[in-house]
């Protein structure tokens, strides 16, 4: 099927849950779609809250992903359930529907003796927005020919390759959509997470899940890691509309016109080795790295945000020429372009079979364009001393879809409709 | 609830009631399993005097939203709503009578209910959330011992799209279904009767081979009668009981039963072990067949039984906690969506103009049933643990999906006083 017209035809046809079409409402007065469910259950209009401390939901470009990072999040990968494209538009609609009202926050829709209640009531009575963010991506798989896509994939986007040093395991890997869920407070991300998956059950379903927090500043700068070490120091500076545009934001050329607005995604599931590690003399770890652990700052340097001057230490006697530092970000002219954004958060899921923490890195990076920047750094990093105490085992390749405009407008219609 | 229909004594038991059904396993786990099954639906949950009143109209709502107080009593039920408006609002009823009450939000037209609030104690306020459009309301306050009192109507003018609402459910509208029902789930007892005796007869004469092929027919009878679990009693656990999961728990004596068999004659065991388990299950569903005509199902569990039956599926089924070696756990579901077919079949004339979402909960039917059905292969079930990623997730979605379209159904069929 590729029917994609008239959202009206599309709702009273709908397969998923009812509330949502409650609350969709809203979109539908702005977006035209005024045909609902056929019942007076569905034009819920739920009160808007002042918006939250985080990026509000629409814009050009979708929230979470130039915006630091919050303290607690979940990074999810799904596969698509849905039969046929109308089903899948109708996802993404709902998907949007859902992550609008979430965000903006307001009172759940009353469905009276109708239903059981709309919302869980987890964030109490009526929803906080609480600065959530929802940033939703796609990957390859959902170019195959499901959902009559196939001359749409972004030029760049394939399945996620094995790289040298890592451990795939095909369970933690890939996925139809990507969905990340960030807010400052654990009970926000997983109501909401609740929330979404109660209103799209039939469409997708959970392929894989980690959830994961950051740290604040120990004590001051960019959060640590779990080996101690501050993850992103050196990220460019996104706030500068212009480096945005270069370094994370897809914008005209080959790529097919859709993408506007859009970014490529990669996660990276990271299993640290910390037991290991922490048997490691301090001088080896910040060799490793390439920084001071204490302070962040490279070794040839005092303070945090030092620039490294490998030009001046050819031979690595300082910062050594296969440190992490050096490999992923040589700040050479030749290798500026493969600059990229870090968004990375820490897991932590409990204990592994041999009695060590099972804790790591939700590796979580944007860019314009895969190829140039995160495989070029993957291939550039092969092989680092790193890697004896850390494995890849899961994550993929995504697209961050464009940003939802305004009220009429939804995840993945430019790509859809 | 107090919902005592006028007129109406036993053979109906009387309510309260809705119980909810929870599947119970034998030895230690049952004393976990009836702890879990006791869910009242009726609790008066007030809680503070007169004075939450007063300080509740001292501040200013925290949650933006339009608030009204409203009076509850026999006397001046409804009283306080002078400027009607559509939208999402609340109302804050006081009850201000000596006895606990129900209250509802009606369309005085039509019957329809556009909010409740159960078990309001005398002296304390609760909030009724709502949203309303354009029509005529009135608060209907339904005091326990007494007739109800409908206050006055109050319109909301304009042409706003009116909120969700329902015709309520009272235990009238519920005795012809449950009749019809009960007397469906007779034929299945009998038919069960039949299949367990066959079952028996080739474990008397250690035919395990046609034991095996006997077993899941059988055990799908029983299967397609979910409704009637509550009603059959302890015998429920008698036929269809898990054993507990803990070591050597399969080998308890109270272990007994299809799974009981089950588990023998798909793990080798002899015969002359089985004849037992055998016998007191032929013998536990022939008393079940005799006493049944004395029977009399709970006609307020029929809309929970609707969304519990796959409830159940969901929790003991799509894991496979059930499988004690056949593998025909999907089996089960199939015949559990039967179960609920037949019950919503009997809800279907009340259910069709109350429940806006019915053409999508058919279609979620039609949707898991053939997903279902696309797992059998020449007569054999795939079982859970040999799906392949693609077919497990449709399997979740599917059923994901079926369960949130059956939750109106629970919430509709809840039995309400109307008078």
């Amino acid at each position: 099927m590729t029917d994609t017209r008239g959202s009206g035809d599309l709702r009273r046809r709908g397969f998923l849950r009812g509330a949502a079409l409650g609350v969709g409402a809203v979109g539908a007065v702005a977006g035209g779609a005024t045909a609902l469910a056929g019942s007076t259950a569905s034009a819920a209009t739920p009160s808007a809250a002042p918006a939250g401390r985080g990026a509000g939901f629409h814009g050009s470009h979708q929230a979470g992903i130039v915006e630091n990072v919050q303290l607690s999040t979940a990074f999810l990968s799904f596969d698509v359930t849905a039969a046929d494209r109308r089903e899948l538009t109708e996802l993404l609609h709902t998907v949007t529907d859902r992550a609008r009202f979430l965000t903006a926050g307001g009172t759940p829709a009353p469905l009276g003796i109708t239903d059981s209640p709309s919302d869980s009531g987890t964030l109490g009575p009526r929803l906080p927005g609480d600065g959530l963010t929802v940033t939703a991506g796609v990957g390859a798989s959902l170019f195959d020919r499901r959902f009559g896509l196939t001359d749409r994939r972004p030029l760049r986007l394939s399945r996620m390759p094995a790289f040298a040093d890592d451990d795939l395991d095909e369970a933690w890997c890939h996925g139809d959509l990507s969905l990340q869920l960030s807010a400052p407070h654990p009970d926000t991300v997983l109501h909401a997470l609740r929330d979404i998956a109660r209103n799209t059950r039939g469409g997708m379903q959970a392929r894989w899940r980690m959830d994961g927090f950051s740290s604040p500043p120990r004590p001051s700068g960019t959060p640590r890691n779990h080996l101690g070490f501050k993850d992103g120091t050196a990220n460019p500076d996104v706030t500068d509309p212009a480096v945005a545009d270069e370094v994370v934001w897809v914008g005209a050329g080959a790529e097919p016109a859709w993408t506007a607005g859009g970014s490529y995604q990669v996660v990276r599931l990271i299993r640290m080795l910390v037991e290991f590690w922490d048997r490691v003399s301090l001088t080896e770890q910040e060799r490793m790295f390439g920084r001071s652990r204490d302070t962040g700052a490279p070794l040839d340097g005092s303070r945090e945000f030092d620039v490294p001057k490998f030009a001046e230490d050819p031979t690595g006697d300082i910062i050594p020429l296969d440190s992490h530092i050096r490999l992923a970000n040589p700040r050479t002219a030749k290798t500026d372009d493969s600059r990229l954004l870090r968004r990375a958060y820490n897991y932590d899921r409990g204990m592994d079979g041999n009695g060590n923490l099972d804790m790591g890195l939700i590796f979580v990076c944007y860019q314009q364009d895969l190829e140039r920047q995160f495989a070029a750094v993957q291939r550039r990093l092969a092989g680092e001393p790193l890697v004896d105490y850390v494995s890849p085992f899961g994550g993929g390749y995504f697209y961050a879809l464009p940003g939802v405009r305004d009220r009429a407008d939804w995840l993945g219609r430019t790509l859809l409709a | 609830m107090s919902a005592e229909p006028d007129g109406i004594v036993p053979p109906f038991p009387p309510p309260p009631s809705g119980t909810r059904m929870t599947r119970r396993w034998q030895a230690t786990a049952a004393v976990v399993a009836v702890a879990a099954a006791v869910t009242a639906t009726v609790l008066v949950a007030g809680s503070g005097g007169g004075g939450e009143h007063a300080a509740a109209k001292a501040q200013a709502p925290a949650d933006g939203l339009r608030h009204t107080a409203i009076d509850v009593s026999t006397g001046t039920c409804g009283q306080g709503w002078s400027r009607p408006r559509s939208g999402t609002q609340v109302f804050d009823l006081h009850n201000t009578s000596g006895a606990a009450a129900e209250v509802d939000l009606t369309d005085p037209r039509t019957g329809k209910v556009y909010g409740e609030v159960e078990g309001l104690a005398p002296g304390t306020t609760r909030p009724m959330t709502v949203r309303l459009g354009s029509g005529s309301y009135a608060f209907k306050c339904l005091q326990n011992d007494a007739d109800a009192v409908t206050g006055p109507t109050v319109v909301v003018a304009g042409k706003q799209p009116q909120g969700p609402a329902a015709a309520p459910v009272d235990q009238h509208d519920l005795i012809p279904p449950t009749l019809a029902y009960q007397k469906w789930v007779g034929q299945r007892i009998a038919e069960l009767a039949a299949d367990t005796g066959r079952l028996k007869a080739d474990i008397d004469r250690g035919d395990l081979a046609a034991a095996r092929r006997d077993w899941l027919p059988a055990h799908l009878v029983y299967e397609r009668m979910g409704a009637a679990y509550d009603t059959f009693g302890d015998a429920d656990a008698a036929i269809n009981g898990i054993a507990a999961r803990t070591p050597g728990a399969v080998d308890d004596p109270h272990f007994t039963g299809f799974h009981r068999i089950e588990y023998g004659l798909w793990h080798g065991r002899s015969a002359a072990s089985l004849r037992g388990p055998a016998t007191a299950l032929d013998g536990a569903v022939h008393d079940l067949l005799g006493g049944w005509p004395d029977q009399r199902m709970d006609p307020a569990a029929m809309g929970l039984r609707a969304h519990e039956i796959v409830e159940d599926t969901e929790q003991f089924e799509l894991t496979a906690r059930t499988d004690y070696g056949s593998g025909t756990s999907l089996a089960t579901a199939r015949a559990n969506l039967d179960g609920t077919r037949a019950i919503l079949d009997e809800l279907r004339p009340l259910l069709e103009p109350r429940d806006a979402g019915i053409a999508k909960l058919d279609a979620a039917l039609v949707r898991t049933q053939a997903t279902l059905d696309a797992l059998r292969h020449g007569g054999v079930w795939t079982s859970v643990d040999k799906l392949t990623h693609a077919q497990r997730q449709q399997v979740n979605a599917d059923f994901g999906d079926l369960l949130e379209q059956l939750a109106p159904v629970a919430a509709i069929f809840e039995v309400r006083r109307t008078a």
